[in-house]
């Protein structure tokens, strides 16, 4: 009985261990942006809310909630990543997204502000869980290709697609 | 000594036989929606799991024979992570790459936009393959600006990490225009209307009635003879020995209308955004 109760100690603990995580950390650089110029506000804003969507992706992993998405994710990315929540509740596994640092660029900002390209160097410490036991821990750089479209008070991920190469 | 070598022979085909145990061999890379055959290596069962954007799998695997993947558990472009566990875990990660393009997003802005102006017209096409994964391979995607049957635009342009995008002057005739986007049969259109610009010059006339003056415009063109669109202001000016009165109208059909009421020796005038109309001198008797 003591040991049950400790074993899911330790389990509650890991799971508000991975959720206390630093926020992931955001670098931009937007001289490349075009044909529209990012103006330093968005800039501001762009790290911010990508730095958020990440965070609410790494929780929503964690805690198999895929309502956590609706914050920072619209359109095909948080359809493809509900899928996975979904998928993750129905084979009692999860991914965990460490020590995330995310160097992004600004690739494409349309003439009329509505959409913006970027890509990712994401570097995290990646563990996959399964019944509690991780099973995979893997240090990964992934190149992501990103658009983000502006909400009403603030930028959501709209497709969030890894490539082999940038 | 030669038993001391077969002992160290069988221990080292042990070692070999377990570090290579359970091994899964993926290709690098996929395209999205095929199929895919996983190659392994060791014997007895294990669990696989595939993690990837839109799936997780988790079955039971017989090592020594391939695993096989739906093409549906493969649809969603990105980096899958295979992991086969027995004893030990051994993972393989590979890329799932978009499919060919089949549908265009296309974005085109203004919806409404003045004739005759410069760079006023813009469109993005963003290319998805159908399982809503972005193509991020170079894709040609011709663009069309036609209005009244007219080409007023038309451009190639391949695309860059999957985005592409194009900026056109307006043309000169009000009315409808439509922007078209293709690539190899699969096109997204959009139209805009193009509307008349600033009146080009204004004519007025007068004519007493019981109530007043009744002062109408001709017809109001733009500078490339389009008929400016109706809620177009034009004011009216009488100055006569009573004061100065001012009306505003829109122009409907055309033409704008007002009724004044000065008296005395009147000069009219009209007037819509930078644009002044000719001078009317009436002597009006109450």
């Amino acid at each position: 009985m003591k040991l049950v109760s400790i074993g899911i100690f330790a389990a509650l603990l890991s799971v508000s261990l991975a959720i206390a995580q630093n926020p992931p950390e955001v670098k931009l650089t937007v001289a490349s942006a075009g044909p529209r110029a990012v103006e330093s506000r968005t800039e501001q804003t762009l790290i911010r809310d990508y730095s958020a969507a990440w965070k609410s992706l790494a929780d929503a992993s964690e805690t198999s909630s895929p309502a956590l998405l609706n914050a920072y994710f619209t359109g095909g990315a948080k359809t493809t990543l509900s899928r996975e929540l979904a998928d993750q509740q129905k084979t009692s596994t999860h991914v965990r997204y460490l020590n995330q640092t995310h160097n992004l660029k600004a690739v494409f900002y349309s003439p009329e502000g509505d959409v913006m390209q970027l890509q990712d160097s994401a570097e995290y410490q990646m563990q996959i869980v399964s019944d509690e036991k991780v099973i995979h821990d893997e240090h990964v750089v992934v190149q992501y290709i990103v658009l983000m479209t502006p909400g009403a008070d603030r930028w959501v991920v709209r497709q969030l697609q890894a490539v082999p190469a940038l | 000594m030669r038993r001391a070598w077969a002992v160290g022979l069988t221990s080292l085909l042990w070692l070999a036989q377990v570090c290579f145990a359970q091994e899964i061999t993926p290709p690098q890379q996929v395209t999205a929606g095929n199929p895919l055959s996983i190659p392994t290596s060791g014997s007895g069962n294990a669990t696989f799991y595939l993690f990837g954007p839109g799936s997780v799998l988790k079955q039971t695997a017989h090592l020594g024979q391939a695993i096989e993947l739906r093409a549906e558990d493969l649809s969603a472009a990105g980096r899958y992570t295979a992991i086969v566990c027995g004893d030990t875990c051994h993972s393989a990660s590979f890329f799932v790459t978009p499919s060919t393009v089949s549908a265009l997003s296309f974005l085109a802005h203004p919806s409404r936009a003045l004739v005759k102006q410069n760079d006023s017209i813009s469109g993005v096409v963003f290319p998805f393959d159908k399982f809503q994964n972005l193509v991020t391979t170079p894709v040609t995607v011709n663009f069309q600006l036609t209005a009244n049957k007219a080409n007023l635009f038309s451009r190639s342009v391949p695309t860059r990490f999957g985005v592409v995008w194009f900026r056109s002057n307006s043309g000169n005739s009000a009315g409808l225009a439509l922007l078209t986007a293709s690539t190899n049969n699969i096109s997204a259109q959009r139209a805009l209307q193009l509307v008349a610009s600033d009146p080009c010059n204004l004519r007025i006339k007068a004519q007493q009635t019981t109530k007043g003056i009744l002062v109408e415009t001709d017809p109001v063109h733009d500078c490339s003879g389009n008929i400016v669109p109706d809620g177009t202001m034009v004011t009216f000016t009488a100055n006569s020995g009573a004061g100065r009165s001012t009306v505003d109208a829109p122009i409907k059909k055309g033409v704008a209308r007002a009724n004044l009421t000065p008296s005395g020796t009147t000069v009219i005038s009209a007037a819509s955004g930078v644009v002044m109309g000719n001078e009317l001198r009436m002597d009006v008797k109450r």
